[in-house]
């Protein structure tokens, strides 16, 4: 067995993982390493046109880079920053938007998904900072790590939509110490809002510090069970999120929905098939759990499993009360 | 003058020194000087330890001290050397310590191993890490209609190209009206890509480290814990990769 990158905390099994440096662009890959465009070939973004590629012409692509099509390089052809030097020097990183608006990817020497942080200058978990020189303005990202955050491993497994977004109203249950929550908050950015629903009062002292820090965030400590408890301090949400790891997690969900989530409004559920059921398979869980949800009225769109982060894990978004269909 | 003389030189055929004769070749290739040091050089040196040794050997005083003196002893003739202090039997008790010991050892570099892996991994998330465990993403639709007619990058609003692209499929309209930050110059790009590789590696064998060490530490407690004389049945052997698996009677402590 080659060396497992395995999900934290397992040992042995599945999941070999050879340390390659990757980049090495290939059909369905940006172009050249790592960059986008500026080196042609099939299904890259380069200047050589053809079918599928990103002119100026073709139907997308990141508009007008210096060679053909690509991200535009901002930051060029400018003078060499008065780099700090060591990390954080302007040039040691790509910082590339993300699909879901709010996230980015960042590659230097790291390799990560990060959020642009709205507390400048602090982690909250230890996690590392990254700062991006733009001309005048310094820009700092704050490294997302999917082996500790579902919601980070669904994004890096490629899922099609997370709803959370700049200026979204997002309820999040099970926050825990508000790690995840922390980067949710730097997606909503102010104008958005996060309800971090978190029972134990341990972790929720943790998540109380955060919410200091970040006044989108509105700690709320009690079960989730009871959502009348806390309907006075929650307005309608876009989307929950919920990653409570609870047999009844399902319920508490559709609990809340009824509660706080507008018509058309999205959820996104992480199951722990451990959780729900130690003993049957974990696709059996997840499908069952996506059968619960089918009954309360929550209509699961996709379903993602998180590996190689996590073992036995899924992510499942779906829309509630969605609109009925016109029919033409 | 010596630059005429130099001048000179260089029109000079170079000396090689010469092979051996056709009429000598039976007796193999002729010896070069080089080849004469080497052989020189090594036969003095022996020759030398020689006489060092015979010369010792001669002025040796029969009455002075010297440790092997009472360390050693002959024995049918044959030198012996006693058993060292230090090289004592050992009890079972300080067997079981000893291990413990190395445990504590093992388990202490396993556990900084799995620290540094932990940090690493923070900002190390394998995005396009070749060999990765894959995951596997389902769609819902609503008829079967829409699974035949279902095309990947139609859903996800990106364009076919990138569809591989898992942990980053730009929607169109990001690709339109979005940029990208930091460097972009192909070299400066190669250099973060190696040094991005370089990290990776580090990781690597890190991780391989850690389940090494991991394997060291079981199989040094299962020794410990098979010293005792409790009632145990084997369950496996130990292997390369595992130690050995023992059931044992369980027995309650006071
Ligand atoms: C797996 S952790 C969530 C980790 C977090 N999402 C993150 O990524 O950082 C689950 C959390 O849900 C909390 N939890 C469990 N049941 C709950 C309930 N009924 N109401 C509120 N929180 C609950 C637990 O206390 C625990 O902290």
């Amino acid at each position: 067995m080659s060396p497992g990158f395995s999900p934290r905390g397992e040992r042995g099994g599945r999941g070999g993982f050879r340390g390659g440096s990757g980049d090495r662009g290939g059909r369905g890959s940006f172009g050249g390493r790592g960059s986008f465009g500026d080196r042609g070939g099939r299904g890259s973004f380069g200047d050589r046109g053809g079918r599928g590629s990103f002119g100026d012409r073709g139907r997308g692509g990141f508009r007008g880079g210096r060679e053909g099509g690509g991200f535009r390089g901002r930051g060029g052809g400018r003078g060499a920053p008065r780099g700090r030097g060591g990390f954080g020097a302007g040039r040691k990183v790509v910082v590339e938007p993300h699909r879901h608006e709010g996230v980015f990817i960042c590659r230097g020497k790291e390799d990560a998904l990060v959020t642009k942080n709205m507390a400048v200058g602090e982690s909250v978990y230890g996690e590392k900072r990254i700062s991006v020189e733009e001309g005048e303005t310094k820009i700092e990202y704050r490294a997302w790590n999917p082996f500790r955050s579902k919601l980070a491993a669904a994004i890096l497994g490629g899922v099609d939509q997370i709803h959370i977004k700049p200026g979204a109203k997002v309820m999040y249950l099970g926050a825990a110490s508000g790690t995840t929550v922390s980067h949710v908050s730097d997606i909503v950015g102010p104008e958005g809002l996060v309800y971090a629903v978190e029972f134990s009062h341990r972790s929720g002292r943790d998540l109380l510090n955060v919410a200091k820090k970040r006044t989108n965030i509105i700690p709320i400590i009690e079960d989730a069970r009871h959502p009348h408890k806390y309907r006075m301090l929650v307005g309608m949400v876009d989307v929950i999120f919920a990653d409570v790891a609870q047999p009844d997690q399902t319920r508490i969900v559709a609990l809340n929905a009824h509660n706080f989530l507008k018509n058309g409004g999205h959820f996104v559920i992480s199951i722990k098939a451990n959780c729900i059921d130690s003993t049957a398979a974990p696709e059996a869980v997840f499908a069952s759990e996506v059968k619960k949800m089918g009954a309360e009225n929550m209509k699961p769109q996709e379903q993602l499993t998180l590996e190689p982060y996590e073992r036995d894990h899924a992510v499942v978004v779906g829309i509630y009360r969605p609109p009925p269909k016109q029919k033409k | 003058m010596a630059t005429f003389r130099k001048a000179l030189k260089s029109k000079q055929r170079n000396h090689h020194e010469r092979a051996q004769l056709g009429s000598r070749n039976y007796l193999g290739l002729l010896e070069k000087k080089k080849d004469y040091k080497l052989r020189a050089n090594d036969y003095h040196k022996k020759q030398n330890l020689l006489s060092a040794l015979r010369k010792k050997a001669m002025e040796k005083n029969p009455d002075e001290f010297y440790f092997k003196m009472i360390s050693s002893k002959l024995e049918d003739g044959e030198h012996r050397a006693n058993r060292a202090s230090w090289d004592v039997e050992v009890t079972e008790e300080q067997r079981k310590m000893m291990r413990t010991q190395d445990i504590k050892y093992v388990e202490m570099k396993r556990v900084a191993d799995a620290r540094k892996i932990e940090r690493m991994k923070a900002e190390l998330h394998l995005l396009d890490a070749k060999g990765k465990e894959e995951n596997k993403h389902t769609f819902f639709v609503d008829s079967k209609r829409e699974v035949q007619e279902f095309d990947l990058a139609e859903r996800l609003n990106t364009v076919p190209e990138l569809v591989g692209r898992v942990y980053n499929r730009p929607t169109l309209e990001t690709l339109k009206t979005k940029s990208i930050q930091g460097a972009t110059d192909k070299r400066n790009l190669q250099k973060l890509a190696r040094q991005r590789g370089h990290q990776y590696t580090i990781l690597t064998q890190r991780i391989e480290r850690e389940r090494k060490l991991y394997v060291i530490s079981q199989k040094i407690q299962c020794r410990r814990e098979i010293q005792d004389k409790t009632k145990r049945v084997k369950m496996s052997n130990e292997t390369k990769e595992a130690a050995a698996v023992y059931k044992f009677e369980s027995k309650r402590k006071r």
